[in-house]
């Protein structure tokens, strides 16, 4: 039987100041090495279920375990094993900092308090800009690059990481339809090749990955649907023409 | 040089370097971080502290400092949470900490504006020591020294505040750790700067660097010089014209801050 590497059980979450919860009595249970994607309408909680699961947002009931270890205790020792991209994201002109140091910094918290970065760290960032065909942008402010480059840099971010799990929250929403094929094309192969196990928020059904079996259907905060990939998209098409 | 013995020129310059280093790498964080609103109600409520010192005949720069401090401990959650805008913090707090600050003057033995009271509000050249001196530059070395142990940390936190926690680093004790060196460096600049102008000296060198650099290390190492040659200036233009010694600097902040946005290569086309 695979290990379960993700587990909410009656996880609700409630944003501060508010009094209803953004999700609620949520059961989840991803194998290591699953690719599933949570589908769902706009405000239905897919950000903040992917936020709860790295614990960026703290859940206010249930239980959230990643890699066997509750989230709550050991956020920040958890976070530097997920990659996470996130959907919402600004970058203005000025920003002081450089591509090559976006990505660096995924690592940081693996690097750990009072370390510097080492070869092998440079090496891994390499790697992920190559990747993701930003070698030559490596040395550019980030604030200079196109909304598209940004959030590929994000994604080299997330990888340079070498995480156990990949958290991607509507990856594709800024690249145009070559950039969403390759990198869609990158993330199943790192998921084939590296057992890792991805977690992906999608609003576009057309975008779910072909090596995607398992979608999640998310609604008002609630799961409605957790299954095969047809029966689902085809259980959320339903319900939305009526 | 106009009659002061080399000693005292030599405190007031290396002071003024000192006090403009430590407020210049710790601008870097106050300009990015957006703690603007913080730093100047830290700055107002140092100044009050330090009114009151004067006024129980407490040593000012000790009260200066809980001051600040006491701000920042109250403040800092509020402002981390963002619940409040920045704007709303100033608008509430800044008259009261100038209202403090002047009840606690008009209490102060003497005559409310003696020299110390002014020195206070204005800054002085004269009212630094060499203990003062001493504090300084264990101030500005222990801030060196944080920045360069915890760079990696404060690089992630300085660009993006939610990515530094997705990427495993722990940001909340390192912005405390910011708004705690804050309040002390504040409280140190007091005398030299004044209560009511020594929050230019968080904000312009930095705010100049900025200008010109996208490596934080650079950011840095020039928010400092801006520091340096800021205060050093005002110190220069305040001895040759007479000016108070905050007043000085400010003139020649700003003067920096307005060339340096003019020649800035962030703002210019291709």
């Amino acid at each position: 039987m695979a290990d379960s590497i993700i587990e909410l059980k009656n996880v609700s979450t409630v944003y501060e100041g508010e009094r209803v919860p953004a999700i609620r009595d949520i059961d989840l249970t991803l194998e290591s090495g699953e690719f599933v994607a949570i589908i769902g309408p706009n405000g239905a909680g897919k950000t903040t279920l992917l936020e709860t699961i790295n614990g960026l947002l703290p859940h206010t009931r249930g239980q959230v375990r990643v890699l066997g270890q509750d989230v709550a205790r050991f956020g920040p020792q958890l976070r530097s094993q997920i990659g996470y991209v996130p959907q919402e994201f600004q970058f203005d002109e000025t920003t002081p900092v450089l591509v090559r140091d976006v990505v660096l910094m995924g690592r940081y918290g693996r690097i750990g308090l009072f370390r510097r970065p080492t070869a092998e760290d440079y090496v891994r960032v390499q790697e992920a800009l190559e990747l993701l065909g930003l070698a030559e942008l490596a040395e550019r402010p980030l604030g200079k690059l196109s909304g598209g480059q940004q959030q590929k840099v994000l994604l080299a971010r997330a990888l340079a990481k070498e995480p156990k799990i990949l958290l991607l929250d509507e990856p594709f929403s800024h690249l145009d339809f070559v950039a969403r094929e390759e990198v869609a094309e990158l993330i199943a192969r790192w998921h084939r090749e590296r057992s890792l196990t991805v977690l992906i928020v999608l609003h576009d059904l057309e975008a779910i990955p072909r090596s995607c079996h398992r979608v999640v259907l998310l609604n008002g905060g609630r799961i409605l649907h957790d299954g095969a990939r047809e029966r689902v998209v085809r259980a959320f098409t339903l319900a939305h023409k009526e | 040089m106009y009659g002061l013995p080399w000693s005292l020129i030599g405190t007031l310059v290396s002071g003024a370097a000192l006090t403009g280093a430590a407020c210049g790498l710790l601008g870097t964080f106050v300009v990015r971080l957006r703690l603007s609103s913080l730093g100047f109600t830290m700055s107002h409520a140092a100044f009050a502290g330090a009114a009151l010192g004067l006024a129980l005949g407490i040593e000012p720069l000790t009260l200066a400092l809980v001051g600040a401090i006491l701000t920042a401990a109250v403040l800092g959650p509020i402002a981390e949470r963002a619940k409040l805008p920045a704007d709303v913090i100033t608008g509430v707090l800044f008259p009261l900490t100038m209202a403090l600050g002047l009840i606690f003057l008009s209490l102060a033995p003497g005559t409310a504006m003696s020299s110390s009271a002014l020195g206070l509000l204005w800054g002085s050249l004269f009212a630094m020591t060499r203990e003062d001196l001493f504090r300084l530059l264990g101030l500005a070395g222990a801030i060196a020294l944080t920045v360069w142990l915890f760079f990696k940390e404060f690089q992630a936190l300085l660009f993006d505040r939610k990515l530094a926690e997705e990427s495993g680093v722990p940001t909340r004790p390192f912005y405390y750790l910011i708004l705690f060196l804050t309040g002390v460096t504040i409280a140190l600049a007091l005398r030299l700067v004044g209560g009511l102008l020594v929050f230019v000296l968080l904000q312009s060198p930095a705010a100049t660097a900025f200008q010109f650099f996208y490596d934080l290390k650079k950011i840095f190492f020039w928010a400092a010089l801006f520091g340096v040659i800021y205060a050093g200036a005002g110190l220069g233009l305040s001895f040759a014209f007479d000016l108070p010694l905050g007043s000085a600097i400010v003139l020649i902040s700003t003067l920096g801050f307005g060339l340096a946005v003019w020649r800035s290569p962030k703002r210019r086309r291709a």
